[in-house]
C-alpha cells in the first residue's frame, strides 16, 4: 500500500513507474478536481476501460514463499492525448483498483500529461504533491489506529528459585 | 520490443465484442465456403505493415493463450506490438510452437509441413496460417487458376490467387492428404479473406474448359 518512493527528496528525478503507482492510489475526487478540464473532449481510446480480476500475491511477514492472497477487481485503460499519428501524441496507461471507469480514465490522462516535459512540473505540483500528502496522512492515521490497540504486557521479574532447586542444580 | 512505446499504436475494434464477432463471422463464412471471397468489415486502426483483413482476423481470433509466429517483415514492424498489446498473445520465433502464423506479402511462406499438424486424436491442435497475397479473384474468366472441391463447395469453385509460392499447390495436396491432420490456411487480400480448410482439394486449371 505504501512505498519508499512515495516521498521523493527534492531534486530527485520523477520516474514514470513511480507516478503511475501514485496515480493508481489517488482518490477520485483529487483526480477529478485537477483533470476535469482535460477530459472535455471525447476520448481517443487505445484500450477502452475494462474491469477484470487480478490475483494478488503476498508473502507472510514480507518474507518467505509467495502465496495467492486473493483476487481484486482492477480497471485498466489506455488513452491517447493529442493528434493521432503525430509526434506529440502521448499515450497514458492506468490500472486502478475497483470498477470506476472514470477513475481509470482520469489516471491515464494524468499519466499522459506527466510524460510531456512542458507539463510535468505543473502536474507534479498540482496533482502528485496532494496525492503524496493524502497517502502520508492515510499512513499516519493507519499507524495511529494500530498503535491504539498496542498492549503493554507487565512482566513481573521472577523471584529466584527455591533454595531446594538451587541445591539440586549444583 | 519496448513495451511502453505506445505512442504510434492504433486502437483495436471500437466495440471489442461486436467488432470481433463480425470478423469471426466472416472467418466462419470463409471456412464454410472455401474459395469464396469474404469481406472482413471492421473499424480497427490496423498497423501499416500487413493487410488490414489479416490484421483484423488475428485481432479477433487471438487471446493470451495463443502463440503467434510473424514473418520477418511483420516481426520488425508495428504489427507485432499492436497484436501483443491488444490480444496479449505470445510471439514465438519457433514455427513448431506457433498456433497462428502470419506471413506478409513478399515474405517467404514457411513450408506447411513444418507447422504443427495436430495429432490423430487432437487434429484441432494444428496451426492456422494467414497468408497475405496480392490479389484474390473468385472467377477465372478464362485465365489459369485453381479448381477447388470438397466440403462446403457445391460442385467446384474457382479461385485465382497471385502472390503464393510456386510450389503452393504441391504443398497443399500433401497437406490435404494428411487429413485429419494438417493446417488450415486463410489467404488475405487487402480487405478480403478466402478460407482453405484442410478438407479442400485444389487442382490447377488452365482455364474454364479444364474446370467444369
Amino acid at each position: 500500500m505504501f512505498h519508499a518512493f512515495d516521498n521523493v527528496g527534492p531534486g530527485k528525478a520523477l520516474h514514470r513507474a513511480d507516478w503511475i503507482a501514485l496515480l493508481s492510489r489517488a482518490p477520485v475526487d483529487l483526480l477529478e478536481s485537477v483533470l476535469a478540464p482535460h477530459c472535455a473532449q471525447p476520448p481517443q481510446w487505445l484500450r477502452a476501460p475494462e474491469t477484470g480480476l487480478m490475483m494478488v500475491q503476498g508473502r507472510a511477514g514480507a518474507t518467505g514463499e509467495r502465496f495467492n492472497l486473493g483476487e481484486v477487481t482492477v480497471t485498466r485503460c489506455a488513452i491517447r492525448i493529442g493528434e493521432t499519428h503525430s509526434a506529440s501524441a502521448l499515450v497514458g496507461v492506468a490500472y486502478v483498483l475497483g470498477r470506476s471507469h472514470r477513475q481509470a480514465r482520469l489516471a491515464a490522462t494524468a499519466d499522459a500529461l506527466l510524460q510531456n516535459p512542458a507539463q510535468q512540473a505543473h502536474m507534479d505540483a498540482s496533482l502528485l504533491a496532494p496525492v503524496r500528502q493524502h497517502l502520508a496522512l492515510q499512513r499516519t492515521q493507519r499507524q495511529a489506529r494500530a498503535q491504539s490497540t498496542k498492549v503493554e504486557f507487565l512482566t513481573v521479574a521472577r523471584e529466584s528459585g527455591t533454595p531446594g532447586e538451587e541445591e539440586e542444580n549444583e | 520490443m519496448k513495451a511502453h512505446d505506445l505512442s504510434a499504436l492504433g486502437a483495436g475494434f471500437s466495440s471489442e465484442a461486436h467488432g470481433s464477432q463480425s470478423v469471426f463471422r466472416a472467418a466462419l463464412q470463409a471456412l464454410s465456403h472455401p474459395g469464396r471471397c469474404v469481406d472482413a468489415l471492421h473499424d480497427a486502426q490496423v498497423p501499416s505493415a500487413g493487410h488490414p483483413a489479416s490484421a483484423a482476423l488475428l485481432l479477433a481470433m487471438l487471446d493470451a493463450d495463443c502463440t503467434l509466429w510473424l514473418s520477418p517483415m511483420l516481426a520488425r514492424s508495428d504489427a507485432a506490438l499492436w497484436l501483443h498489446f491488444h490480444t496479449g498473445c505470445q510471439l514465438v520465433d519457433d514455427l513448431a510452437q506457433a498456433q497462428f502464423v502470419w506471413v506478409a506479402a513478399g515474405d517467404a511462406m514457411p513450408e506447411l509441413k513444418v507447422l504443427p499438424q495436430g495429432t490423430e486424436a487432437y487434429p484441432d491442435q494444428s496451426a492456422t496460417c494467414v497468408v497475405d497475397v496480392l490479389t484474390l479473384q473468385a472467377h477465372l474468366q478464362g485465365q489459369a487458376g485453381w479448381c477447388l472441391r470438397g466440403p462446403g463447395i457445391q460442385g467446384q469453385a474457382q479461385l485465382r490467387v497471385e502472390g503464393v509460392p510456386a510450389d503452393f499447390l504441391a504443398q497443399w495436396s500433401a497437406n490435404h492428404a494428411r487429413f485429419p491432420r494438417g493446417v488450415d490456411v486463410f489467404l488475405a487480400a487487402q480487405q478480403q479473406l478466402v478460407g482453405l480448410p484442410r478438407t479442400t482439394a485444389i487442382e490447377p486449371t488452365g482455364g474454364q474448359s479444364a474446370c467444369m
